[in-house]
């Protein structure tokens, strides 16, 4: 009995150090050939991380191979809180690609490295970027990050529709061949577009605020001439009297509707999430919504007869990008805004960070310094079917260009009221709050005015206290262990 | 102690080690470190701030910015937790009790019904939450179909803020299979002798049942029931990947602010007090029906 213990207790002290001397242990940074690994965690899976892969590919083959380093690409979801974790754990990711919001949220915290200096090293400065991108980038005056992708967002109308609604738009007095040019026009068109059964249900809809979706209402008060934030004195503006038209003007159409009838037409996507066959602006069910350059790779896949109304795509891609735009089942026109000012958007993006506790900074930020040069960024904007961060583009990017309508995503952001997401550390919380605030808003359990002074008063108190926290920490940081 | 106690000790706490470290490092510790966080403003990746009571107090009782009492999400996260436990506990064990009754009366194909009732239990949570998502479409769904096919217009079960909560505890009924096989573990574990005592003495069904069965499988319904109040007050999965909480947070479960708190919000020091919140709530519903067991839960030879 005893000989049988020893032999079980033998057994797991040598399995255990078995596993300890030859198990599994983070890689080494620093191989023998002395090239330096960087791992880059990005969101993307799918078509989307193939065409990064690509552009990852050309980089070790040349710049990479070149300066000993490479680059690891792994697809990571909900990358933004795996890169807190692991930056917590003080492993992180060399390069993390999060979304535009992760800016102030962790740079506040210290969790993201300044790139002005070596941004300045390889000629990226504010000259080089579309003002929008820039400043989203920024955080408290400095670099935190630099544009993987970028996207604004413009009003999308499919033709189809607009054609089968020909005789009620033209006894409306407008033009069944174009997009609505004033918010007034948009609301005309809208009614004109809807189709209602007997029995009161929604067959088809001009146009519903919240398609296809709450994430862009908090957006609305852009074109109505708000800000959602006053950045020198930290103070929000949700409840401005701008935002409160913005938010009346989405309830009207619940009103319009009936919220019985709104609600059971939205039902019809559930469960698809927004990116499925069964889209309402797909099947045809939805005349005119915002959305984003990314919708040409979208119809390609899930609705190609919409990029290829009139002949094969492989036949249009010869003719000139005017001409192609006609071979489209939909099309692309900057959203109207409520006061009049002509190309109001909102431009969000893709971002490429380096972690603060990343331990090869210099390389990750040359591999980001190559995906931010003009032919490259061109290259992956291309294949994601987004417009460029940079001010200028070349010719071929526009001719060439998946999107016909690139050029409507170009103009909308490089407008002086391109507006990107507010520079607020609590971005996430106030976000959620005014999505709340829109669903109530849409189902008429709430007045404008009285959620938004509700949710104004919340947030800035939070925000507050978010400041006066942040204000102790940074003091005590610098008074340093006592 | 002797030596050979001494040695025994140390053998035994040696094969105990896996366990104890992994206890300390991975539950004893957080816990510990979890209840000083609460008492921190941390948001994880700069050095925790002690504000004292200051997270509970916003939480709890300190008067907010719109005139009310403490966070007015977590009162609203925290009502809809105890009503969705007080409408899906009560259901759920009367559901399941109702169906090992049934199957426990000895009909034939038994072990086929067995496993019909509990084959749901086995699909994946979110393959289930995509199915009853298009089941209860208010448009295409199978249950408003149904619906219409007797001339009642069904309602927009998770677009509508009254009946998103019953849908889910409607749903939360379709995994009622654990529990009915615990309850048939238990009805089987009855002694026929006391079920023919009491047809001797003239019971009928129901008396049976109320006098005999109920008794019988009293700690079985306990244990049930225990579980079931911590399993309900932390809901979480099936909500965020149906309705995320909405429409218009009416179905906003306690777990999902918390969680909201901590990997959104990145407040890990007010999501800790929320933490310890929830596990006081459990502890004490806990410990009253541990209290009230001694009244209505009958062990055999206890």
């Amino acid at each position: 009995m005893r000989f049988f213990r020893n032999i079980l207790v033998w057994t797991l002290i040598l399995s255990a150090f078995t596993l300890l001397a030859f198990g599994p242990r983070p890689q080494l940074r620093k191989g023998e050939s002395g090239v330096v690994t960087i791992e880059y965690w990005e969101k993307w899976g799918g078509l989307e991380a193939t065409q990064m892969q690509s552009i990852i590919d050309e980089f070790n083959q040349t710049v990479g191979k070149e300066k000993g380093i490479f680059v690891r690409y792994l697809s990571v979801s909900s990358v933004n809180q795996k890169t807190l974790v692991a930056t917590a754990a003080n492993v992180p990711p060399d390069v993390a690609g999060m979304w535009d919001g992760n800016i102030p949220q962790f740079s506040a915290l210290g969790a993201l490295a300044p790139l002005d200096e070596l941004a300045a090293g390889y000629g990226i400065t504010e000259e080089y970027y579309k003002p929008v991108y820039w400043k989203g980038c920024r955080y408290d005056g400095k670099l935190y990050g630099l544009v993987s992708t970028p996207a604004a967002v413009a009003l999308h109308w499919n033709k189809i529709v607009f054609q089968e609604a020909e005789e009620n738009l033209r006894a409306a007095g407008l033009d069944p061949d174009r997009a609505p040019r004033t918010l007034d026009e948009l609301d005309a068109y809208a009614a004109a577009l809807d189709l209602i059964s007997d029995e009161g249900w929604v067959e088809r809809a001009g146009y519903v605020p919240v398609q296809p979706g709450f994430w862009w209402t908090h957006f609305m008060p852009f074109w109505f001439g708000g800000e959602l934030y006053d950045e020198a004195n930290r103070k929000l503006c949700l409840d401005i009297p701008e935002a409160v038209a913005a938010y009346e003007w989405v309830r009207s159409y619940s009103v319009k509707f009936g919220v019985k009838s709104i609600t059971e037409f939205r039902s019809s996507q559930q469960g698809a999430g927004t990116i499925s066959t069964v889209e309402p602006f797909i099947v045809g069910t939805l005349a005119m919504e915002q959305q984003g350059p990314w919708r040409a790779n979208y119809f390609n896949v899930l609705a190609p007869h919409l990029n290829e109304w009139k002949m094969p795509r492989e036949e249009a891609a010869r003719l000139p990008v005017e001409e192609r735009r006609k071979n489209y089942a939909w099309g692309a026109a900057p959203f109207p805004s409520a006061d009049g000012r002509e190309l109001v958007c909102y431009a969000g993006f893709d971002v490429l960070t380096i972690p603060s506790a990343s331990r090869h900074k210099r390389e990750a930020f040359e591999f980001i310094a190559f995906v931010n040069r003009r032919d490259v960024m061109e290259r992956l904007c291309s294949m994601h079917s987004k417009n460029s961060p940079l001010r200028d583009v070349t010719a071929a990017f526009i001719e060439n260009h998946p999107n016909p309508y690139v050029q409507v995503f170009e103009d909308l952001s490089s407008s002086p009221h391109a507006r990107g997401l507010p520079r607020v550390p609590i971005w996430a919380e106030v976000q959620a709050e005014l999505s709340t605030i829109a669903q109530e808003i849409f189902l008429l359990k709430s007045e404008p005015e009285e959620a938004l002074t509700r949710v104004q008063k919340r947030m800035q108190a939070k925000l507050d206290r978010f400041f006066e926290i942040d204000d102790r920490r940074r003091k005590s940081e610098r008074a340093g262990p006592s | 102690m002797t030596r050979g106690e001494w040695k025994r000790l140390a053998t035994g706490l040696t094969f105990l080690s896996p366990w104890i470290i992994g206890f300390l490092f991975f539950m004893a510790i957080p816990i510990c470190l979890s209840f000083y966080y609460s008492l921190t403003d941390f948001p994880l990746l700069r050095e925790p701030v002690i504000i004292g009571l200051d997270n509970y107090a916003e939480l709890l009782w300190r008067r907010n910015e719109t005139g009310g009492i403490g966070d007015p999400v977590f009162y609203k996260s925290l009502w809809n937790t105890f009503f969705y436990a007080a409408m899906a506990l009560p259901s759920g064990l009367l559901l399941s009790l109702a169906l090992a009754l049934v199957l426990n009366l000895g009909v034939k194909g038994q072990s086929i019904y067995r496993t019909l009732i509990f084959l749901p239990t086995l699909v994946p949570m979110v393959a289930s939450a995509m199915v009853w998502m298009w089941m209860f479409n208010t448009r295409l769904g199978v249950i408003n179909s149904m619906l219409r096919s007797i001339g009642i217009e069904g309602p927009g079960w998770l677009t509508e803020t009254q009946w998103a909560m019953p849908a889910l505890v409607f749903m939360s009924l379709w995994g009622v299979g654990h529990t009915v096989i615990i309850y048939l573990a238990g009805l089987q574990d009855v002694p026929a002798a006391l079920y023919e005592a009491a047809e001797i003495d003239g019971a009928g069904t129901w008396a049976r049942m109320r006098h005999v069965t109920i008794p019988c499988i009293s700690p079985v319904i306990f244990f049930n029931l225990v579980m079931g109040i911590i399993g309900t007050l932390q809901v979480f999965a099936i909500p965020y990947i149906m309705t995320g909480g909405g429409p218009a947070r009416a179905t906003y479960f306690y777990t999902m602010y918390l969680y909201d708190n901590a990997f959104q919000y990145l407040k890990f020091g007010y999501a800790s007090a929320m933490a310890w919140i929830q596990f006081l709530i459990i502890l004490v519903l806990t410990g009253i029906a541990f209290w009230s067991s001694k009244r209505w839960v009958h062990y055999q030879g206890g």
